[in-house]
C-alpha cells in the first residue's frame, strides 16, 4: 500500500469553519499583545520623544541609570529570595496539613490572600508595619516584648538643670561632694503630667553628719524659680543615685516619695554624684521597618504572605497524586519516615515544585503594586524594581518612553525563559 | 437495495497506521451486518468512515448507491451508537432523546410525541427526567439507543454497545437489540469483537483482520466454512485446535497426513484431496473443531490419533479434553509461530478420563479444515459462495 | 480516629529496629497536638493582617491616629460604621467602585466569550497552523503587560479610547485571553471524542455543537475562568493606573492619591481597601472552589 496518509479530517468540515470561532480572540490578541510587543521592541530603539534613532543607547542608559541598578538589584533579590521561600514554607506547610484534619479550613485561610487586591495588600501590610508603635502591630509587639525583658525608664528624656555632664553612664555631677553636704538636683525636660502620683513635694533635706544628702526634683512650675525649690515642685521617687570615686561606684541608692536621697557611711574623701542613664531613657520604639535599609524585605514579607497558599494548595494537590503505593511500598521495604519523604515524597513531587518555582518566579518578576502601595514616597527609590520603574519611566515622573520600551524589552526578556518552559511543559503533556 | 457500500475503502493514520486495508463491504436494507474482529483490527475505523466523520485516504463510501464523499456526518441520514454511549451528561434522558430532533427544528408537539413513542419502544418511559449520570448500564445503553433511532436514521452503526455491561445484560441486550432492529426494519452495521454477538444476531457477518476484510457471509457459512485459518480460530468457542500435517500424496488413491509420528489418510474421492496434493511434501496447517472430534472406541478403525490427556476443563455440562498427540500446533495471530499442538474434545460430564491417560482420538475427516501455511488461506474446491 | 490511625502508622516502625528518622523523632515529640497548634498559629498570623485592616476601618481617624486598633478589645465603644458612611458619600471613590465594576464585568464577559469560541477551534476544529496557534497562546500566558503598555497607550491615544473605560476593559480582554483560552481549550480537549461525535451524528453543526454540548459539560471550567478574571480585573491597579482617566479610575487608583500621608488617612485608606475587598471576598468564599480551580489551572499567568 503507497497511499498517504490522510489528516483526520471529516467530510463536509472544512478548516473555514474555524474563522468564526478564532476571529474575535485574534484580532484582540493580534492587535494588544503581538502588535506592541513589535512596536516596543522597535521603540526602544528611539529616543524620549520618538523621533530620533538612538540604537542601543536606551539600553546602555538602562544599565548604567543608579536608580534602575538599584531595582535590578532588588529584583536579584526578589527571585533569589522569595520564590525559594514561599516554595520551601508551602512544601512544609502543604505536608503538614495532611496530618490535620482542618486542612481544607488552614489551606482556604491561607489562601484567602491571593483573592484580594495587591493594593489591598498593601495597605494591610502598610498598616502592619507602620512605624508608631502606637499604629503598627508590629513595632507594638516588638516594644511589648522589649519591655518586658528591659522596662523602660520612668524619666524618659529628663536631664539635671545644668552642672552636671552627660556621659555613656549618665549625667555626673561636676562639682564633688564630701560628707556633710546637700546637694539639690533640679531636672528638666520632663513634663510634671507624667510625675509618678505617689510624688510629695520636695524639699532641701538638712546636712547629715557623714553623709551624703540630697533632694531631686522636677524643677518645672508656673512662676517657679529655676535652680529652687519652689512649694509645689514635687521631688522625683525612684530615681538611681550613685556615688563614684575613681570611676568605681562606691555607694548607690534610691530617691524617696520627696526626692530625697542620702548616702550614709561615706569614707572621707570626694565622690562624684552620679544619675545613671538607665533613669532616663528613651522608650524602645521599634524598628523603621519602611525605612530605606527593611523596606524590601518587609515587602518580601508581604507577598510571601499572599503567595504561600497558592503554593501549599499546589504542592497538596501534587502531594495527593503521589500513588499511594509507592509511599507503601517504600515503608514496608523498612524505609523511615524521613527517608520516605526525601527518597520517594521529594522525587516524585520534583516536577510539581518546579512549576510552583517557576510560577512564583515569574509572578516576581512582575512585582508592581506591593512596591508602589507598600513603599513610601520617600523610599520607593529604595525599593525599586524594574516592572515599578518602567512605570515610573513612562507615565510616571520621567515621560520616556524610549527608555521605558526598553525596560519593557528587557522585563520581556527575562520572562521569555518561562515562556520556553511552559511551552516544553505543554508539548510534553500533550504527547 | 444496498443502504451502505464501501469500495475499495482504505484509511492511513498520520502516523502511518493503516487501518483500514482496500475493504469492500456492503450492507442490503433493512440489513444486520455485523463486523467482527479482535481489537485494533478497524472496526471503528470503518463505522466512522461511514458515519462521515472521517474521511477514508482512498476508496469511496456509498449511501443508498449515491458517493457520500462530501456529506457531512449530519446529513448522511445515518446515526450512532457509541461504545461509551456518548450520552449528553448535562441533558435528562428526554433531551438526550429529544437533541437531534432539537437540532433539526422539529415542532415541539411532535418531539415530545416521539421521545415518547421511541423511549416506551426501549423500556425507559418513566426515566425520561433523569439525567445519565443516574442511570445503571443497561438503562444508559438503552438511552444512547432511543436517541439513535429517534430521527429515524437509514442506517444505524453501532460500536461495541454491550462491551460496557456485565455478562448477564449482555445476552438479555443482545436478542433485544436484534429483535428492535428486525421489528423496526432497521439496516445496522454492528461492531464488535465478541464473536458470540456475531454469531446470535447478525444476518451477516464481515470479519476483519489488521484492516482487512478476510470473510464475509452468513454466520453460519462463515462458522463452517471459514476462509482463513484466522477466521477459524476467531470463530467459535473452544477455539479450533489448529496443528500441522506433512502432506505425502499416495497417487490415486489417497493423501497422507503426517502429524506428528502419527498418519491420517485422506481418501482420493473427498474433495479438498486434490487440493490438498497440490501441497505434496510440504506442510499444511489442519483445523479441528471439537465437532470434528470423539474419543475413539477402542479397537475402532478409521482415522483416529493416539495421544495422552493433558488437561481437563469440567464445565458442568460437558467436560473438555486436551489430548496431546504429538503434533504441531500453529498459532494463527502472531507469526504463524509453532508450538505444541493439542487437540481438544468435547465429552459427557460423566465421562470422566484421567490425567496423563492413553487415549485415541477419532477425526471425522468431512468437518476437517485445511489451510496454507504461509498465507492461512483455506485449501479446498474455491467458490463456497461469491 | 482516622488521625490516630496515622499516627499510629507513622510511630510504629516496620521492620526490625530501624534507626528512627529525624521527621518521626520530631514527630514523635511533638506529636500531632504540636502539629496542629503549630498551624493554628499560622493561620492565625495570616489574618491578623486582615482583621487589623477590618478594625482600622471601624475606628475615627482620631482613634486611629492615637492607639493601634488592637486597643478595640479594651474600648469597643469605639466602633463606628461612620468611615464607611463618608466613604459611600464621597462622590467620586463611589464612582469609583462603581467603576470598578463597570470595567470587571464586561472585561470578564468578553473574555469568556472570546476564549470559549477560539478554544472550541483549538480544540475540536481541525485547520492548518492550530498546533502553532496554541503553542503561540501559551507562550503569551507569562506575557508582561508591560510589554504592551506604551503602544497601547498610543493605539487607545489615536482611536480615543485613553482614559475611557473601554479602553481599561480591552485592555484586560487582550491580557486575559491567553489565560483563558489556555484553561478551556484544555477543558474542551478533554471533553470525549463520541460526545462531540454524538453530536455531530445526531446533526448539529459546529456552532450548536459548541452552544449546546461543549459550553454546558464545560460549565465548572467556565465558572473557574469567570471568577478567576472577575478576580484579576477587579483586583488591577497597573491597568488603570496607566489607561483611567479620574472619571474611569477603578477604586484601587482613586485611593492611590491619599497614600502620601498613610499615617494620617489610616481610616480612610483602610476603609476603602476594605470596601475593595467586600466584592473578592464574598466572590472567593461563596466560590472558592472554582476560584482555587482556577488559580491552579493558570498558575503561569
Ligand atoms: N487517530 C488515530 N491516529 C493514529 N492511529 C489510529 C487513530 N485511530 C485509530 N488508529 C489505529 O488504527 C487501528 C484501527 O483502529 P480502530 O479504532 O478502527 O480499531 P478497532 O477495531 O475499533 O479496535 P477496538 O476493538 O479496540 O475498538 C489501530 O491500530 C489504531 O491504533
Ligand atoms: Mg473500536
Amino acid at each position: 500500500m503507497k497511499l498517504r496518509p490522510s489528516v483526520d479530517v471529516a467530510p463536509g468540515r472544512s478548516p473555514r469553519q474555524a474563522i468564526p470561532f478564532l476571529l474575535p480572540a485574534l484580532v484582540v490578541l493580534a492587535a494588544l499583545v503581538l502588535y506592541p510587543l513589535v512596536f516596543s521592541l522597535i521603540r526602544s530603539f528611539f529616543d524620549a520623544t520618538g523621533d530620533e534613532f538612538v540604537g542601543l543607547r536606551n539600553y546602555v542608559d538602562t544599565f548604567t541609570d543608579p536608580r534602575t541598578l538599584t531595582a535590578f538589584r532588588n529584583n536579584v533579590i526578589w527571585v533569589v529570595v522569595a520564590p525559594a521561600a514561599v516554595t520551601g514554607i508551602g512544601l512544609i506547610l502543604a505536608v503538614l496539613t495532611e496530618r490535620i484534619r482542618w486542612a481544607t479550613a488552614f489551606r482556604l485561610v491561607l489562601f484567602m490572600p491571593m483573592a484580594i487586591s495587591l493594593f489591598a495588600s498593601g495597605i494591610i501590610f502598610r498598616l502592619v508595619y507602620e512605624e508608631t508603635p502606637n499604629q503598627g502591630v508590629v513595632n507594638a509587639v516588638l516594644v511589648g516584648v522589649h519591655d518586658m525583658f528591659s522596662p523602660s525608664s520612668q524619666y524618659p528624656g529628663a536631664r539635671p538643670r545644668e552642672g552636671y555632664t552627660p556621659t555613656e553612664a549618665g549625667f555626673i555631677a561636676d562639682a564633688p561632694a564630701r560628707a556633710g553636704d546637700t546637694i539639690t538636683l533640679p531636672l528638666v525636660g520632663f513634663s510634671p503630667q507624667d510625675v509618678p502620683a505617689q510624688a510629695l513635694p520636695a524639699s532641701v533635706p538638712a546636712a547629715g553628719n557623714g553623709e551624703v544628702r540630697g533632694v531631686v526634683w522636677l524643677d518645672v512650675s508656673v512662676g517657679g524659680s529655676a535652680g529652687k525649690v519652689d512649694p509645689i515642685e514635687r521631688g522625683l521617687p525612684g530615681i538611681a543615685v550613685e556615688a563614684v570615686r575613681d570611676g568605681q561606684v562606691v555607694a548607690r541608692t534610691t530617691t524617696g516619695d520627696d526626692g530625697r536621697f542620702t548616702f550614709p557611711d561615706l569614707a572621707s574623701g570626694e565622690v562624684a554624684v552620679r544619675l545613671p542613664s538607665s533613669n532616663f531613657a528613651l522608650p524602645f520604639r521599634g524598628l523603621t521597618w519602611l525605612g530605606p535599609s527593611l523596606i524590601t524585605p518587609v515587602i518580601i514579607s508581604s507577598w510571601i504572605w499572599i503567595m504561600t497558599g497558592f503554593a501549599i494548595t499546589f504542592i497538596a494537590a501534587g502531594l495527593s497524586a503521589i500513588p499511594r503505593d509507592a509511599l507503601e511500598a517504600a515503608r514496608v521495604d523498612g524505609a523511615t519516615e524521613w527517608q520516605v519523604f526525601r527518597r520517594v515524597t521529594i522525587p516524585l513531587l520534583s516536577p510539581v515544585l518546579l512549576v510552583v518555582f517557576v510560577t512564583l518566579v515569574i509572578n516576581v518578576l512582575k512585582i508592581f503594586e506591593l512596591v508602589f502601595v507598600i513603599a513610601p514616597g520617600s523610599v520607593q527609590s529604595e525599593a525599586n524594581v524594574l516592572a515599578l520603574q518602567m512605570w515610573q519611566v513612562s507615565f510616571g515622573t520621567g515621560g520616556d518612553q524610549g527608555a521605558g520600551s526598553a525596560l519593557a524589552v528587557i522585563l520581556f526578556l527575562l520572562v521569555a525563559p518561562a515562556m520556553l518552559f511552559n511551552i516544553r511543559r505543554f508539548r510534553r503533556e500533550r504527547s | 437495495m444496498t443502504a451502505v457500500a464501501l469500495r475499495d475503502v482504505s484509511l492511513v493514520h498520520p502516523g502511518g497506521t493503516v487501518a483500514v486495508n482496500d475493504v469492500s463491504l456492503s450492507v442490503a436494507d433493512g440489513e444486520f451486518v455485523v463486523l467482527l474482529g479482535p481489537s485494533g483490527c478497524g472496526k471503528s475505523s470503518i463505522l466512522r468512515m461511514v458515519a462521515g466523520l472521517q474521511r477514508p485516504t482512498s476508496g469511496q463510501v456509498f449511501l443508498d448507491g449515491v458517493p457520500a464523499d462530501d456529506v457531512p456526518a449530519r446529513s448522511r441520514g445515518v446515526s450512532m451508537v457509541f461504545q461509551d454511549f456518548a450520552l449528553y451528561p448535562h441533558l435528562t434522558v428526554a433531551d438526550n432523546i429529544g437533541f437531534p430532533l432539537d437540532v433539526a427544528k422539529r415542532p415541539r408537539d411532535e418531539r415530545a410525541e416521539r421521545i415518547a413513542e421511541v423511549a416506551e419502544a426501549f423500556g425507559i418511559g418513566d426515566l425520561l427526567d433523569r439525567r445519565p449520570a443516574e442511570l445503571s448500564g443497561g438503562q444508559r445503553q438503552r438511552a444512547a439507543m432511543a436517541r439513535a433511532i429517534v430521527r429515524g436514521p437509514r442506517v444505524l452503526l453501532m460500536d461495541e454497545p454491550l462491551s460496557n455491561l456485565d455478562a448477564v445484560l449482555r445476552s438479555g441486550l443482545r436478542a433485544e437489540i436484534a429483535g428492535l432492529a428486525r421489528s423496526l426494519g432497521l439496516t445496522v452495521l454492528y461492531v464488535t469483537h465478541d464473536q458470540i454477538e456475531a454469531q446470535t444476531m447478525a444476518d451477516r457477518i464481515a470479519v476483519l483482520r489488521n484492516g482487512v476484510l478476510e470473510d464475509e457471509g452468513r454466520p453460519d457459512e462463515v462458522y463452517r466454512h471459514p476462509a482463513t485459518m484466522h477466521v477459524a480460530a476467531f470463530l467459535g468457542s473452544p477455539r479450533m485446535s489448529l496443528f500441522k500435517a506433512y502432506v505425502q500424496v499416495v497417487v490415486d488413491s489417497h493423501v497422507e497426513l503426517h502429524i506428528g509420528g502419527q498418519a491420517i489418510d485422506l481418501p482420493w474421492p473427498d474433495m479438498r484431496a486434490r487440493a490438498v496434493a497440490h501441497y505434496d511434501g510440504e506442510d499444511i496447517a489442519v483445523g479441528a473443531r471439537t465437532e470434528a472430534l470423539r474419543p475413539a472406541a477402542p479397537g475402532s478403525s478409521g482415522p483416529v490419533l493416539k495421544g495422552q490427556v493433558r488437561h481437563l476443563e469440567h464445565h458442568g455440562h460437558e467436560t473438555l479434553v486436551s489430548v496431546d498427540v504429538g503434533a504441531w500446533g500453529v498459532e494463527p495471530c502472531g507469526l504463524h509461530e509453532l508450538r505444541t499442538g493439542e487437540l481438544v474434545l468435547r465429552v459427557r460430564p460423566d465421562v470422566r478420563p484421567v490425567h496423563g491417560e492413553h487415549v485415541g482420538v477419532h477425526l471425522c475427516l468431512e468437518q476437517l479444515h485445511f489451510f496454507d501455511l504461509a498465507n492461512g488461506r483455506r485449501i479446498g474446491p474455491r467458490g463456497r459462495r461469491r | 480516629m482516622t488521625l490516630v490511625a496515622e499516627e499510629v502508622r507513622i510511630e510504629v516502625p516496620v521492620s526490625g529496629a530501624p534507626k528512627r528518622g529525624v521527621l518521626s523523632r520530631v514527630a514523635a515529640r511533638l506529636g500531632n497536638g504540636a502539629i496542629q497548634l503549630l498551624l493554628a498559629l499560622v493561620a492565625v498570623f495570616w489574618l491578623v493582617p486582615v482583621f487589623g485592616l477590618l478594625i482600622a476601618s471601624l475606628r475615627d481617624e482620631s482613634a486611629n491616629t492615637a492607639t493601634g486598633w488592637w486597643t478595640v478589645f479594651t474600648k469597643p465603644a469605639e466602633l463606628t460604621l461612620a468611615n464607611y458612611a463618608e466613604l459611600v458619600a464621597n462622590q467620586a471613590v463611589w464612582q469609583s467602585f462603581l467603576n470598578t465594576f463597570y470595567i470587571a464585568v464586561p472585561a470578564t464577559v468578553l473574555v469568556v466569550v472570546m476564549a470559549s469560541l477560539a478554544s472550541y477551534a483549538l480544540s475540536w476544529i481541525e485547520f492548518p497552523g492550530r498546533e502553532t496557534l496554541t503553542v503561540v497562546v501559551v507562550g503569551l500566558l507569562v506575557m508582561p503587560i508591560q510589554v504592551a503598555l506604551i503602544p497601547v497607550a498610543k493605539l487607545f491615544g489615536a482611536f480615543g479610547l485613553f482614559g475611557t473605560i473601554t479602553g481599561v476593559v480591552l485592555f484586560h480582554v487582550a491580557f486575559g485571553l491567553p489565560f483563558a483560552i489556555f484553561l478551556l481549550r484544555n477543558f474542551f480537549a478533554g471533553i470525549p471524542r463520541d460526545l462531540i461525535e454524538a453530536a455531530r451524528m445526531d446533526g448539529a453543526t459546529e456552532w450548536v455543537i459548541f452552544k449546546r454540548v461543549v459550553l454546558p459539560v464545560a460549565k465548572p471550567a467556565i465558572a473557574s475562568l469567570t471568577i478567576f478574571q472577575f478576580l484579576w480585573v477587579w483586583n488591577d491597579m497597573l491597568v488603570a493606573l496607566v489607561f483611567a482617566d479620574q472619571d474611569s479610575a477603578p477604586i484601587t487608583v482613586a485611593l492611590r492619591a491619599q497614600l502620601r500621608q498613610f499615617g494620617t488617612n489610616i481610616d480612610l485608606l483602610a476603609t476603602g481597601a476594605f470596601l475593595s475587598m467586600i466584592v473578592p471576598l464574598a466572590v472567593f468564599l461563596v466560590f472558592q472552589k472554582y476560584f482555587v480551580q482556577g488559580v491552579l489551572a493558570g498558575s503561569t499567568k
